[in-house]
This record gives structure tokens, sequence and C-alpha cells, in this order.
């Protein structure tokens, strides 16, 4: 290994100002137009001189309308609504009715009330303050708005005396800028009313403009509503929302409102969301600082400059990172900041990799898909390119990612679940059928099996006669991660490292376009890693790749342009806008050390995939809402391709209608929204610079331990990512269990009565067939003798690293090997590999101590015991090839903190194997974890399996990714309890101890 | 279940009962632990010939590795085997964590292997009462080598060699390198000590090996025997279970084995009787008024007051 000293001596990167910046871009007319200004896409930190803030806290006040058409109706709406989390209740139409009756049971000194077309104001007021009397409620002390167009002087007065906290005026913004009122009324008394357009970024800037005006004017603060109106039709309509709201949040309004055409609840969960799962009210004017909004924000304000004022209380807050934030931030905070002046286009790459950015061309809409068999997933790829869609991206089975036929004893449950089932050429051939190679970049996620898929695509873009070095997409190709969190290798890292550098090796040769590696970070954000291990870990892998792919005698800038990286984006909406471009300078650094010619080399490329863990199954429309935020946060820090969940993937694979809101919503974001006139908009935001700043310094120290134990491949076998990686996983769970951590409708704000939603299911049987009848085709007209010819050479070829293994099954491929054959001939050498799990624990415990659930279920763990004689005896296991495990190692290390002594199976196990290890350990209670599909197979084969194994009282469990129409399939086959996602396990290990005492 | 369906399901082998019968008598109920003694008492009738074997070592040696690699090449030769693992239960929670079987997959998933992780209950020896009675239910059921694993903490060696014919050690070469890192009094219990992963220094391991085999002659007054081997590789296994055949045989045919077992009987009626006795005096009501009055009022002279009691009292 090539030691170098990391971060320490490294020469600064050069500035970047607008002059290099508009050299550096041929075309120069990329622009923002927006009412009537036009703005340029990226502005550095010497254009902004000073910058405008404004005094208000972050929250606002979630908003919503009730028509008044009896007063009992009216009044049972509005408790409803409060229940699901409104905090201000807008009636419309009052008359002559009884307030007292709508008001019932509402706590009006804690809400705020307001009403819209009046009839008789007031009678109104009159009631209202007859109720506060009844009451006993201090009258001013009421909050809440009148929506009137004029109000006499007299009138006016009066009232204001009674209820001063009142708006009495409705004000549109836009008309109060053309002509401001000289009038009788006081500024405070005015409602401000905006409607927003999904230009966000943009009416960020002239939204915080208005604020400003307005208080250097009145020196008070303008009330401000936003008026959510929305184009789209049902679940579309999330997405439009979501952007104007958080244009409107960010912008600083004090209050929303939605006007769209789906049910209220979604709309009010969307807004609890934004709140409470990305943290938008905890910054107050977040985009203080960012050079595009406050040059907009400028542009309006007429130059004027307020000064910064910092009235706010630094109430901090802990971010998972375990960053201390403070609720503003302004220029004195930065001042450490170094990394302000580095640009877009050159190193160390901060605002983007590319100069333009998606002002020239647009991110790549990649949906990560599979499913069944190779006709089938060619199906849907060509409908998704037809619609808009811009690169492929493949999913494979798991059979196929650990290197077996469709026909092997091990995979029965998994044929064609999770992905499609690729076991020869003529099944690839079929997958890219009518697909020009030439034009579409494919992604292939394949890691374990990759030297015969790589072969297989090789192959078939031979037999199409496309020049390799055309060829453009990426290999994920990335084992080291697999190792720490996915676990679908195959091989012992040793031999899996040397076809890493067997395929950067080929690639760089034949295939210049190619990107050879992907090094992905997803999956450890996915199993629970906090942003800053996530882009650690990752830089370290990248690392270490660059260390092989120079061991095989490759130049740095040979094959460091080719390599990408994927991060998952999560719901913290400024930490994983922050952890991207700290990753991009992060890497930056660490290649500066090999001294590449070529400034690509330096150059960090990003594919960003929505946060499946994010997902929950209640209320699954609200995913929308929640893939959406996140698709933003991964577009404004310039991701180069992305791919948007469906809202069901926390249950199932996507619909095809569920396929098409997800691509439709980067769809939206590229054609409706600023963001592609734009280049890093929130680049100079104090709060994000700071974010960026404190995640890049926590990730430096995680990657100098990890080069402190020798490197990534070390660390692994160490074992340092995966514990680090699993306390952060377990944290954040019991943070979402005790509800530190709020996610909406899964531990607050739950209702029962959502709509279930259709959900694709794959019969795997049938896949199954379908594919041994095709591989015994393939058998029967091969040349044997060939096959074995050319599988004994790529045996051999494994025992010497001077052979490259690639091209050895390229041959093996082109005569008609299968990927079991392949896969097989290098396992006879290098052997499979077998994972040690180890696992923390008390790590659980120590988060919830203070949890009363918690404690009950402890005393009941005791009470087991004296009853039985032993504590609860559960085994968790997984079956068959799904190697997702966190889910599993949470309930392990949670239920033994609870105290219950827990077996942990290996993975990949059959249904036979765990059958005879629960057995033998003799537990009560057998947890499956199923997170690809299978369950419908294996669970039930599972029971059969201790039937005949003569002990059939084990309780059987199942928890994971089962939608809710196989639930009463597993259960009539004797599943007892099934746990979804999402589920809180103090919760669950309840419900169990309940049943099994 | 009654105990002729216990013990014909044991007699026959089979997995499930044999389990049964395992929890029956770990179990903490008074009512199990009559049923368990008869069942014990039965099972001595249909004892088989066996190999009992205890392997120690600190976390992180590669006991289980080990284990799975012995247990294989056992396998290969169509032996029956039972492996006894014990597990430590935390203090806190009083739940444990039972991950053996990930590390012997092979051996988990084999017809001829019987594996059953323990939760040691938080008792210091680490191994149980229960763990001896176990070995007797395998040997009912025709298991011909037994093997406990056991953490190395507390006591547990010491309990180990009590309840098996061989000790066997692992140890590492960082960890050999210097005598002192051995646990004291572990080395003489040890007949054969095995320094693993040799995969990783091959010198290295040599060079403890020879330390140790000159460190043994000096001090130890009964023959041990020093291997390097890789658990991982499957380096010196073979070796290793050669080695442990032929010492068993010798002392088989001189009956040393089977005197040193009469022995560890007489051993473990008195470590049964202590905890008995233990368990009966914490129920024991004037001990539990003493405690409740020393916890209000703690006595300024623990040691006389002790002493007071103690003098007063008789067993009759």
């Amino acid at each position: 290994m090539k030691k170098i000293k990391l971060f320490s001596n490294t020469p600064g990167f050069a500035k970047q100002t607008k002059k290099d910046w508009c050299k550096s871009i041929k075309k120069r007319d990329f622009k923002i137009q927006f009412k009537n200004k036009i703005f340029d896409p990226i502005y550095f930190q010497n254009e902004i001189e000073k910058t405008n803030t404004f005094d208000k806290n972050s929250n606002w006040k979630i908003t919503a309308e009730i028509d008044i058409s009896s007063e009992k109706k009216a009044n049972k709406e509005a408790l409803k609504l409060l229940k699901m989390g409104v905090n201000s209740i807008t009636f419309l139409n009052f008359k002559d009715h009884n307030l007292e009756v709508i008001l019932k049971d509402i706590q009006i000194d804690i809400i705020k009330l307001n009403f819209k077309k009046i009839k008789k104001i007031d009678f109104l007021i009159n009631s209202l303050l007859a109720i506060a009397k009844k009451r006993q409620i201090n009258s001013k002390k009421l909050v809440g708005s009148f929506y009137q167009k004029k109000i006499s002087k007299k009138d006016y007065n009066q009232y204001i005396k009674l209820l001063p906290k009142f708006h009495y005026i409705q004000i549109d913004i836009e008309s109060f800028n053309k002509k401001k009122p000289t009038n009788y009324y006081n500024p405070k008394h005015i409602l401000f009313t905006y409607q927003p357009s999904s230009f966000f970024l943009s009416e960020i800037g002239y939204l915080r403009a208005f604020r400003i005006n307005f208080e250097k004017k009145f020196k008070i603060s303008p009330y401000i509503e936003c008026v959510i109106k929305v184009k789209n039709n049902k679940y579309h309509s999330l997405i439009e929302s979501c952007v104007k709201s958080i244009g409107s949040i960010l912008g600083g309004c004090n209050s929303l409102i939605m006007n769209s055409k789906i049910e209220n609840k979604l709309n009010i969960q969307q807004q609890l969301i934004l709140k409470h799962e990305s943290f938008l009210n905890k910054v107050s004017d977040s985009l203080n600082g960012s050079f595009l909004i406050e040059k907009i924000t400028q542009e309006y304000t007429n130059g004027y400059q307020k000064k910064e004022k910092l009235k706010h209380r630094n109430i901090s807050w802990n971010a998972s990172e375990g960053i201390k934030l403070k609720s503003k931030y302004s220029s004195n905070d930065i001042k450490n900041v170094k990394h302000l002046d580095f640009g877009a286009g050159t190193p160390p790459f901060l605002r983007g990799p590319y100069t333009t950015m998606y002002c020239n061309k647009k991110w790549t809409i990649r949906q990560y898909a599979g499913f069944s068999t190779a006709e089938e997933s060619n199906k849907f790829y060509k409908k998704n390119l037809k619609a808009g869609q811009s690169g492929l991206s493949v999913a494979f089975d798991l059979p196929t990612h650990r290197g077996y036929d469709s026909n092997h004893p091990r995979v029965s449950g998994d044929v064609g679940k999770a992905g499609v089932a690729i076991d020869s050429v003529e099944d690839m051939e079929r997958l890219f059928d009518g697909i020009d190679l030439a034009k579409t970049s494919v992604s292939m996620t394949m890691n374990g099996a990759i030297l015969p898929i790589m072969a297989f695509f090789i192959v078939v873009a031979k037999r199409k006669k496309i020049a390799l070095s055309k060829i453009s997409g990426t290999i994920q190709n990335d084992i080291l991660k697999e190792f720490m969190v996915r676990n679908t290798y195959i091989y012992p890292p040793k031999p899996s490292m040397r076809i890493v550098s067997d395929i950067f090796k080929y690639t760089s040769k034949n295939m210049p376009k190619f990107n050879s590696i992907s090094v992905s970070g997803y999956h450890m954000l996915e199993a629970g890693a906090s942003a800053d291990l996530e882009i650690a870990y990752t830089l370290s892998d990248g690392l270490e790749y660059v260390r092989t792919g120079l061991q095989a005698g490759l130049k740095i800038d040979d094959f460091a342009p080719r390599l990408s990286f994927f991060w998952g984006v999560g719901m913290n909406f400024f930490t994983e806008i922050a952890k991207i471009r700290a990753a991009r300078i992060l890497w930056a650094e660490i290649m500066q050390n090999f001294h590449p010619e070529n400034p690509k080399s330096m150059m960090l490329r990003s594919h960003c995939q929505t946060s499946g863990w994010s997902l929950i199954a209640q209320n699954p429309q609200n995913n929308i809402t929640r893939t959406t935020i996140e698709a933003i946060a991964a577009t404004i820090a310039g991701t180069q391709s992305l791919h948007t969940n469906a809202l069901d993937e926390a249950m199932s694979l996507p619909t095809e209608n569920s396929a098409k809101i997800a691509r439709d919503t980067q769809l939206f974001l590229q054609e409706q929204t600023d963001i592609c006139q734009t280049i890093d908009p929130f680049g100079g935001s104090y709060y994000l610079e700071i974010l960026t700043q404190e995640i890049l310094q926590k990730a430096k120290k995680h990657i100098k331990e990890i080069e402190k134990a020798g490197g990534m491949s070390k660390a692994i076998e160490k074992g340092i990512p995966k514990l680090k990686i699993e306390a952060s996983a377990i944290k954040r769970q019991a943070s979402i269990d005790n509800a530190k951590n709020l996610i909406i409708g899964l531990n607050c704000f739950q209702d029962n009565e959502y709509e279930d939603i259709e959900i694709l299911d794959i019969n795997n049987k049938l896949v199954q067939k379908t594919q041994i009848k095709k591989l015994n085709k393939i058998k029967k007209n091969r040349n044997e003798q060939l096959v074995n010819k050319y599988l004994n050479k790529l045996s051999k070829g494994c025992l010497s690293d001077k052979i490259n293994l690639l091209s050895l099954a390229i041959e093996a491929a082109e005569n008609k090997a299968t990927l079991g054959e392949i896969s097989m001939a290098c396992e006879k050498v290098f052997g499979r590999y077998e994972a040690n799990t180890i696992i923390n624990s008390g790590i659980y415990a120590m988060e919830q101590n203070k949890n009363s659930q918690f404690i009950i279920a402890q005393k009941l763990t005791e009470k087991f015991k004296q009853k039985y004689g032993r504590r609860p005896r559960i085994l968790t296991a997984k079956l068959g090839q799904d190697g997702h495990d966190r889910g599993v190692k949470i309930i392990a290390t949670s239920f033994a903190d609870i105290g219950f002594d827990v077996d942990i199976a290996p993975l990949f196990q059959t249904p036979k194997e765990i059958a005879k290890q629960a057995i033998e350990n003799d537990v009560h209670i057998i947890g499956i974890s199923s997170l690809a599909g299978g369950h419908k197979t294996l669970i039930p084969s599972l029971i059969q399996q201790l039937k005949v194994l003569g002990n059939s009282s084990i309780m059987i469990i199942a928890g994971g990714i089962i939608p809710k129409k196989d639930y009463q399939y597993l259960k009539n086959k004797g599943v007892r309890k099934i746990f979804g996602p999402g589920t809180i396990v103090v919760e669950a290990a309840l419900d169990i101890l309940n049943e099994l005492i | 279940m009654k105990i002729a369906e216990y013990i014909k399901g044991v007699k026959t082998n089979n997995r499930a009962i044999l389990s049964k019968a395992i929890t029956l008598i770990e179990s903490s109920l008074v009512k199990d632990q009559e049923l368990a003694s008869e069942l014990i008492e039965e099972c001595l009738n249909y004892k088989s010939k066996s190999i009992r074997i205890g392997i120690s070592g600190t976390p992180g040696v590669g006991k289980s590795t080990f284990i799975e690699a012995l247990g294989l090449h056992l396998i290969k030769q169509k032996h029956k085997i039972a492996i006894l693992t014990i597990d430590p239960s935390s203090t806190i929670s009083k739940g444990s964590i039972l991950g053996d079987k990930t590390r012997m997959q092979k051996l988990s998933n084999h017809e001829l292997a019987f594996i059953r992780p323990s939760p040691n209950k938080g008792q210091l020896g680490g191994v149980h009462n229960s763990t001896k009675d176990i070995i007797t239910l395998c040997e009912a059921a025709g298991y011909e080598i037994i093997l406990i694993e056991t953490v190395g903490v507390g006591q547990s060696e010491i309990s180990v060699q009590l309840m098996t014919d061989l000790f066997l050690y692992l140890t590492l070469s960082e960890n050999g390198d210097d005598l002192q890192f051995i646990k004291k009094g572990v080395l003489e219990l040890s007949d054969i000590i095995v320094i693993n992963k040799m995969d990783l220094n091959i010198e290295k391991a040599k060079q403890v090996k020879f330390n140790l085999e000159n460190h043994l002659q000096i001090t130890s007054n009964k023959t041990q025997y020093v291997f390097t081997c890789s658990a991982l590789k499957k380096l010196n296994i073979k070796k290793i279970w050669n080695q442990i055949e032929s010492i068993f045989n010798a002392k088989w045919n001189n009956n040393k084995i089977q005197i040193n077992r009469e022995k560890q009987n007489g051993i473990w009626l008195e470590k049964i009787l202590k905890a008995g006795w233990l368990e009966k005096l914490k129920q024991n009501s004037r001990f539990q008024k003493i405690i409740a009055e020393s916890q209000k009022k703690p006595p300024k002279n623990p040691r006389k007051k002790a002493l007071d009691i103690l003098n007063k009292l008789s067993l009759k």
C-alpha cells in the first residue's frame, strides 16, 4: 500500500471568480428569468458585498380551510384537522352561524383562528368575544385573521382594541408592491397573501425581499401567508405543492395554506414532514448568505442593506450526525470556513463537477428497475425510455448477484423477485432487445457476479456490432461496501479486489466512456450510517480502489476519471446537500496526493438515490412528499443522475403507476422549476456552509481512522466500519422508537384510515420455471467440450494475477457458459466468503433507558422467566439470498437489550437449515426478516420444515418489506405476527411477549 | 412431555426432543429440575463412549472458527459430534446474543452435528452446572465427540476442565509473545495449546510455539502439547486431532479417563451442594431479615457482625 499523508500539506486549490467562470464557458446565455428580471445561474462571494436578513423565527403555521355548511359539521371537521396537526384554521362563509357550536372543544387561545368570506363581521366579533368571556380567556391574547378587502376606520379602531392580535385586512403582496396603501391601518393588522410559482428558488429571494423591505419601512415583521395553488391532479399535485411549500418556507412565510385537489390530510402531512422530518423549521432564514438567493433578494430590495441583528436566541439542536446547530447563522459564523471561494468545474469542485452544470446538461433521470424475466424487464425499460427517462439502471435478482443460476437449489424463493433473473448471454440479449446501447447509457448494479455480467454485456454489445469504445454507462463494481453493509459478495475480499482491478484494466483499455466503478455510500445510508460516516467510508473505499488500480499498473489518469460515486439522499434536507458538497472537496483533496495531470481525476461525479429507509408503509402517499424533498436536495447538491423511489418501494417493486409518479417527480423538477437554470443555488448560505464544513471535518476524522487501520480492506477485516454503521443505525432506530425523531404517520400523527395501494407481485415459481427451461435449451445447444475448456481456463486464470479474468469470462460467455458456471469456475479456486456476524449490544438500551414501554418490556421478559424457567428465546434469521441485514440486526440487539436470549442465524440460509437451528436451540420464536420478496415461498417452506423435524410449536413472526395483501396468506400458513416497515421495536417486543405469556 | 417420551426421543437421537430435554435441564423451575434429575438418572444407563473436550480462549482468538474446522474434519470421518457453547448474558439486561452458528455455518447445517448455544445467565463460572448433565444427554443420544466451548472469562476454564477429559486452550501469536498474556493457571489446566491464525505471521507463530514449549518444559509436570494452526485456512487441524485421539486412547486404555471422570463426579457433588445451599440460604427468612436490616442500618464493623452471626449458626 502506498502510504500517503492525507489532508496535510495539500496545496490549496485555486479560487474561482465570476470572471474565471465566464471564461470557462462557451455559451453565455445561461440566465434565470423571473418576474421581468434576469439573473445569472451562479454568483460568487465577491459579488455579494453585504447580505440581508430578517427577524423571524423559522416556524410556520399549518393552515387549513373549512367551509361552514352546518355548525356541527364544521366543528367536527375542525377538531379532526387539529388532531392531524393543523395549528391554524380558516372558516369560510360565516354568516349568522352559532359560533359557539363551531368552536366547541377547540382551544381558541392556542390555535390561530381565521375567517374568510365573512357576511357580518360585527356579529362574528361579538360572538367571539362572548365565547372568550365565557371561557375566561383574555380576548387580547387571541390570534387570528379576518380576510377583509376593506374596513371602515371607525370599525377598525373599535375592533383592534378588543382583538389587537388579529389581522383585519388581507392584501396580496404583488398589489402591495405595486401600490403601497396610504391608509389608516397599522401594518401589523395586515395579512399578506402570496401565491408562489414553482420557480421556488427565485421565489425564496422574492419573499425575503418583501419581508426585508417591509421590516425596513415599518420596523415590524409582516405576516405572510403563502397560498399553494396547484395545477396537477391527484398525487402529482403533491410534487408541485412540495416544491412551492419549500420555496415559501425558505422565503420565510408565516403560514401555509394548500389549495389543491387532493384530500386535506396529505397536504397537512406534507407540511408536518417538512417540519419534523426535514427540519425546515429549525434554522431561521436558512439561506441567508447564499450568493444566488441574496442576489435575487437584493434585486427586489433595490440594493437596500440591512445590518444583521442577532436577536435570535441561539437554541441549539442536535442533528443525527452529532452536530450542534444554532437557530440562526450569520457571517460571523463562517469566518473560519475556508472553502467559500471554490467554484464549479475546477478542483475541488465544491459547487459542481461541471462548469455549467444543469444549464447545459440536465441530470440523467435514471430509474433503477428490473424484475421477473429479461423479456418482462425489457418491455418495462422501453416504456420508460419512451416516457422521458434518460438512462437505464438494471436491478438484478439475488441469485444473479450471488452467482447462482436460477436452477440452483439454494435460490428457489428469490428468482426474479428483487430484480431481473439473468442466467446467460441470451438473457442479457433479451434484456436490451431493441435498445440502442450506443445511445442509452446503462448502469448495472452488480458487484458479486461482476465477471459473468460484464462478460454477458460485452458479448451482447459485440453481437449488436457496437464498438465498445462507444458504450457509456456504469458498473457498480464496489465490492468493499458489500462486506460492510449489503452482503451480496461471493468470494473473499482479496480475490474480490483482484477482480475489481481486472475490470479497471479491461475497461480503461477498451471502454473509455464506461464508468468502471460506482463507489457507493447509498447502501451505508440505508444501513443506518450518518452523513459523515457515509461519505467518509465511501471515499475511503474509493481511495482503496485507486490504490488497487495503481498496484495493477495503471496510471492515475487512466482510470481515476472513470470512477463515479453513488449517494443515498435522506430526509435531513440541508445535511444531505452539505454532505454531497463536502464529499466533492474531500475527494479532490484525497486525489491530489496522487498528482494527477488530468483535473478530472479529482472530480467526484455523483449518482443519487432517494432513501428507501425514509419510506414507510403507513399512508404510502406521503412517500411522494418524502421522495420529492430528497430529490430536491440531491439536485440542489448537483447530482449527475438520480433515481427517485416510488411511493410503494417500502412494500414491493413499483407498479407502472407508482413508477410514473416517481419519474414525473424528476421531470417536474427539470421542467417546471428553476433548479436547472442555477448552479449550486444555496452556495454561500451561512447555515449550509457551516454544515458542509462540519461534515467535512467529521468525515476527515473517520477517513484518518481507516487509514490508520491500514486502509479500508484492513479496516473491514477488523470490523471497524461495520460496527460504527450499525451503532449509528441502532441509535437512529432508538430515536425513532422513543419519538426523539418524528416520522409522520409512524410515531406521531398516526391514523389507520389510509388507502391501500395496488402492488406488483411477481410469481417467482413461474419465473423460475421459464428460466430453467431456457437454461436447459442453452445447455442442449452448445458444445460442452468447448464450454469446459474455457471454464477450466478461467479457473486456472484465478491462480495468477497476471491474467485478466474478464477476458477469460468473455471467452466462456461467448461459448455459452452460464452465469452460475462462470462464477463457479472462480469459486472453485477462490472459495465462497462467509461473513462473521458481530453484534453491538447495549446501545439500544442506552438510548431507551427512560422509555416506559421499554421498561415494561424488560419487566415482562423477567416475568416470563419466572413462569417458564428461562428467558424468552428468539432466533432471528434471513432466508434465501436476501442479504439486507440492518433490520434483523437491530431486532437482535434491541431484543437482547430488552432481555431476550437472541440466537443469530448466519446469512443466506435455506428454510431447512433455519428449521434445524431453531429446533436445536429450542427457541420460542423465529423472527424472519424479508426484504427481497421471497416471503411467500420461503416462510411457508420453513413452517413445513419445522413440522418435518418435529417441532411445530415455535411461534413464527415476520418483518420487513411484506405487502399488506400478503398478510392473510402468511397468517393462513401459520405466521403469527407480521411487522411492517417502520415498526417500533419495543411495541413489537411487547406484542410478542403478551402473546407468549 | 413425560420422562418416557424424553428418554425415547433422546435414545433415538430425535433432534427436537434432545433439544427440549436440554431446555428442561437448564430450566430454573423447581418442578423442571426434579424431572431433569430423573431424566439424567435414566440417561446414565444409555451412555456411550465419548471424548469430552473443553475449548477455551480469549474473545477474538477464533474458537468458533477452530471448532468449525475441527468439526468438519471429524464429520468427514463420519463421527457424530455435539457442540455446547456458552455465551455471556448481559449483566444489565440479562438477555444475551448467541451468534455462534454464524461462525460455524457448515457445521450448523450438517446432519451429523448438534450445536446448542446456551446463555450463561450471568454465572461467574461461565459454565452451568447443567452443562455436565447436557453432556450425559448427548452421550445417551449417541454423540461420540463432545466439544464444550466457553469464553475465557472468570473461572470458566476450571469449570470446563472439571467436566471434560481434555482441555484445549487457544491463543494467538500476538498474545503468546509475552507469556504473561496467557491467564494465570490456564496453562496448567491445558493439555493442548493451539496458537491460532498462524497464516498471518508464520515465523512469529513458530517462535511463540518454541518459547511456550520451553516454558512448559521447565514449569509443568504433565505432558502438554503446543501446536500452531490456522482454523480459517484449515492448517494443522488434522495433526491436532490425531494428537487428541492418541492422548485419549492412551488414557482410556490405562483407565485414567474413567478414574478422572469419577473424581470429577465427586467434585461436582460438592459444587452442586454448595450452590444448592446458597440458594436455600438466600430463601431463608432469617437470612433475608439480617440482610434487610443491614441494608437499612449498615454495620460499622461488618467483619465482626458476620462472625457473630456465623458463630451462632449450626447446620442441623
